[in-house]
């Protein structure tokens, strides 16, 4: 084989290794495999690895929660609201970490979201039904120590409007055994206690409306209240209102919502008040609703906020920081405002952000090199709202530009080393008035011959002493090599070109050479010629 | 000889090696001749091309079956189950169903997509179930980590997944509205009949995930004549039948000692 042959193999052999290197340097298992799949299964070697010990509580949590809500409605029933507060307590906070795994779990759209949701909604009625209950209680002994005719009648009121409220409660408590205890079979948990605190809840609720009624309930009023409409959704504004039989113009008019005062008014010359009640974080469901005027009560009235549909919208945008932006409305376009956004990054990761008054949210997620998937999530607790979540976006994060500083500094040097290379290479130049220097022979007979003492020197150092000799001779200055003396005085070339070979070459003169030498270097040569 | 020479013929060798590590390897789901993640090539079992030589009392695996198996070759594999052999048949689509309805079993594969949140892993496909029944296969093995297995229905079951699984229909990896959560058998014994619904345990990627098993299943022969673990290529194919053919290996032989012979002929006529 020969030179030119292998040069053609190994150029082959090159190129195709870099065409073959070429093809697969796109393709990302050159570098990293992540999540490698097929149809079939995964390479669990690259699929990230995650704690499955949240999910093995899931259950048993929900379990939990079936339990405390008995023990719950037995101590409120039994009148020990010490004890009915730690089990609020404790009930509260299993719950909050059962909401917590369901979201971490993300496992929110099926039975267990269902369980979650009605389990929320059973805890806000259990914590109604012992905060009514222990209202009741104390209206009950007010009722026996007040004598005056007016108080009596503000404390019969309140005793209706929480007798209807408790009535409410429990319907709605009751209403969702069914779809409780359909999930909870299916996982087959023991449901007893819940059943137990149905059964509770009613005993509670009968006793209540037992006391109500040998104490007397509601009297005709002269302050009438209406709320138009009665129902409404998230975002309509209801109108509450009425006429005060009898009373003065500028009377203020107190109108409270769920025992909670939700507006004032004054009464207009006609007698007549109006107040608007915004459906805002109002719960799905019936809600009662009285006014007040000094001391005089309304009488009780319902009205009734309808749940409705939400939508949410996601929109990414990469960058150094990913800046996730949406909006959240309802399904007929009212901006949901204040509302909690979840936004869930990989399937893991939370994070936390609000609407604000437009219902639009932003948020900024620094988020690593790669690809992420994002969802915006509206778990909508606390409001008169059904769940919504957006659609996945995927996001890729890229690695930020190549800094220009080292571009910059590399373009720097290599501008600095090619001047300083071409400086280096451009001929010297010549000195403009020193003429060349050259040792005339009468310059040089004119010359003082220096001592030279070679005698027991070796031979080597012998030759440099007479070619520092005869340099002088000639008066030519130290710094110039054998060389130099050579090319300016002509005249002992021979004699220094010897001298370069021995300093140089480490040739070693013989003793007939040095001997020449010393004469030359004396001036010898000259004086016998 | 020069040192480009050698360079060019130490190139030529690379390339050789590599040409022939390529041609001789597939990229083909199960494949005995998979060398990567998702081939089988690395599960330590004698190959079967032929049921009728099967021997009493050994342990047949068919991995992924994908070709219909005759009526005398069913009629083998009844033979060799009553014989005391055991008969591990691992499918995920449903393709082993011909062949248990023949071999007279109620067990099926049903094809889906099951997923669980009793998993340590980020891909909700690779979780873990319980062992439920005793079995010599599962002797010492409490749980098996599987990977997207289908669901097997009759037969007494064996390896159960926990409540917290759902078959994702949807492929969000996400429990949906309608998908419940529920328990799933994917594994199921009849006889000496087991019926697994994850021929994914035997890859490459899976072996170390769960050695308990592997090595309670060993000695194993497996059925390369029915399923994908035989999936080849004509490199492959010509190879195979070189080795198995002594012609055509001496002919191969003789091909390659025949020119070296003629050169040093040639050198010595010089």
């Amino acid at each position: 084989m020969n030179i030119q042959a292998s040069h053609v193999i190994l150029a082959a052999a090159a190129v195709a290794a870099l065409i073959l290197l070429a093809g697969e340097a796109t393709a990302p298992l050159l570098y990293t495999a992540q999540n490698t799949s097929t149809a079939a299964h995964a390479d669990p070697s690259t699929v990230p690895k995650e704690s499955g010990k949240d999910a093995d509580a899931l259950i048993p949590l929900m379990g939990d929660l079936l339990g405390e809500t008995g023990t719950l409605t037995l101590t409120i029933k039994l009148k020990d609201f010490e004890s009915a507060e730690r089990d609020l307590a404790r009930y509260s906070e299993l719950s909050a970490q059962f909401d917590n795994l369901v979201v971490k779990l993300d496992v929110t759209g099926n039975d267990i979201g269902d369980f979650q949701q009605n389990n929320q909604e059973n805890l806000a009625s259990l914590a109604a039904l012992l905060n009514d209950t222990r209202r009741f209680e104390d209206l009950q002994r007010l009722e026996i120590d007040v004598l005056d005719g007016e108080q009596r009648m503000a404390i019969a009121y309140e005793n209706e409007t929480l007798r209807q409220k408790m009535r409410e409660g429990f319907s709605a408590y009751a209403e969702r055994e069914a779809t409780v205890t359909g999930i909870t079979d299916h996982y087959e948990l023991n449901a007893t206690p819940y059943r137990e605190s149905v059964t509770n809840f009613a005993e509670i609720v009968n006793a209540t409306e037992d006391r109500q009624e040998e104490t007397g309930g509601s009297a005709n009023s002269p302050l009438g209240i209406a709320v138009t409409p009665d129902n409404g959704r998230y975002g309509d504004l209801l109108s509450i209102a009425g006429t005060y039989a009898g009373g003065t113009a500028e009377t203020p008019i107190k109108v409270y919502v769920d025992s909670r005062v939700a507006g004032n008014a004054n009464l207009d010359a006609s007698g007549n008040y109006a107040c608007a009640y915004l459906v805002n974080r109002t719960p799905t469901g019936l809600h009662l609703a009285y006014a007040t005027a000094g001391t005089v009560y309304s009488a009780v009235t319902a009205f009734e906020v309808l749940p409705g549909e939400t939508a949410i919208t996601l929109a990414v945008e990469g960058g150094s920081a990913v800046t996730c932006t949406g909006n959240l409305t309802t399904i007929e376009g009212r901006p949901v405002t204040g509302a909690p956004v979840v936004l869930r990054v990989d399937g893991t990761r939370l994070v936390s952000t609000e609407t604000d008054q437009n219902g639009t949210y932003t948020e900024q997620i620094a988020l690593p090199v790669g690809e992420h998937a994002v969802r915006a999530e509206f778990t909508a607790a606390g409001y008169p709202l059904d769940a919504s979540e957006s659609p996945t976006e995927t996001v890729i994060v890229r690695s930020e530009g190549l800094s220009p500083l080292p571009f910059i500094a590399a373009i720097a040097a290599a501008l600095g080393s090619g001047w300083y290379l071409r400086r280096r290479h451009r001929p010297a130049e010549e000195p403009a008035a020193e003429p060349p220097m050259t040792v005339s022979p009468e310059e040089e007979a004119a010359a003082t011959p220096p001592p030279v003492e070679i005698a027991g020197l070796p031979p080597r150092e012998a030759a440099t002493v007479l070619f520092q000799a005869l340099r002088a001779r000639l008066g030519l200055p130290d710094t110039k090599t054998p060389r130099d003396c050579a090319r300016l005085a002509p005249a002992h070339a021979a004699f220094f070109e010897r001298y370069e070979q021995i300093r140089y070459a480490g040739e070693t003169p013989t003793d007939d050479e040095l001997r020449a030498m010393e004469a030359e270097a004396r001036g010898g040569d000259e004086d016998a010629a | 000889m020069q040192r480009e020479n050698w360079a060019a013929i130490l190139l030529l060798l690379l390339a050789g090696a590599a040409a022939y590590a390529h041609a001789t390897t597939t990229t083909e789901e199960f494949s005995r001749y998979n060398v990567g993640w998702n081939g089988t090539s690395g599960f330590a079992a004698g190959e079967v091309h032929d049921l009728r030589n099967l021997e009493p009392g050994t342990t047949l695996l068919i991995l992924a079956p994908d070709r219909p198996f005759t009526a005398g070759e069913v009629e083998y594999l009844r033979t060799f189950l009553d014989s005391g052999g055991l008969l591990l048949i691992a499918d995920e689509d449903g393709a082993a169903n011909p062949l248990l309805a023949d071999l007279g079993s109620a067990i099926r594969v049903r094809q889906g997509n099951l997923s669980s949140l009793d998993r340590d892993h980020a891909n909700p496909g690779l979780f873990t179930v319980r062992v439920v029944e005793n079995a010599t296969l599962f002797a010492g093995v409490e749980t098996v980590r599987v990977n997207r297995p289908a669901t097997v229905t009759g037969g007494d079951p064996l390896l159960e997944t926990s409540i917290l699984t759902w078959d994702d229909a949807d492929g969000d990896g996400r429990p949906g509205r309608t998908e419940t959560f529920g328990t799933a058998v994917v594994c199921a014994s009849e006889g000496n009949l087991i019926v697994l619904g994850d021929p994914s345990l035997f890859i490459n990627a899976m072996l170390a995930e769960n050695p308990g098993f592997i090595n309670n299943l060993q000695p194993v022969l497996i059925d390369a004549a029915h399923s994908r673990t035989g999936t080849t290529n004509p490199v492959i194919n010509t190879l195979a039948w070189v080795r198995e053919t002594p012609a055509a290996t001496a002919a191969l032989a003789a091909l390659a000692v025949l020119p070296v012979a003629y050169l040093f002929g040639r050198k010595r006529d010089e």
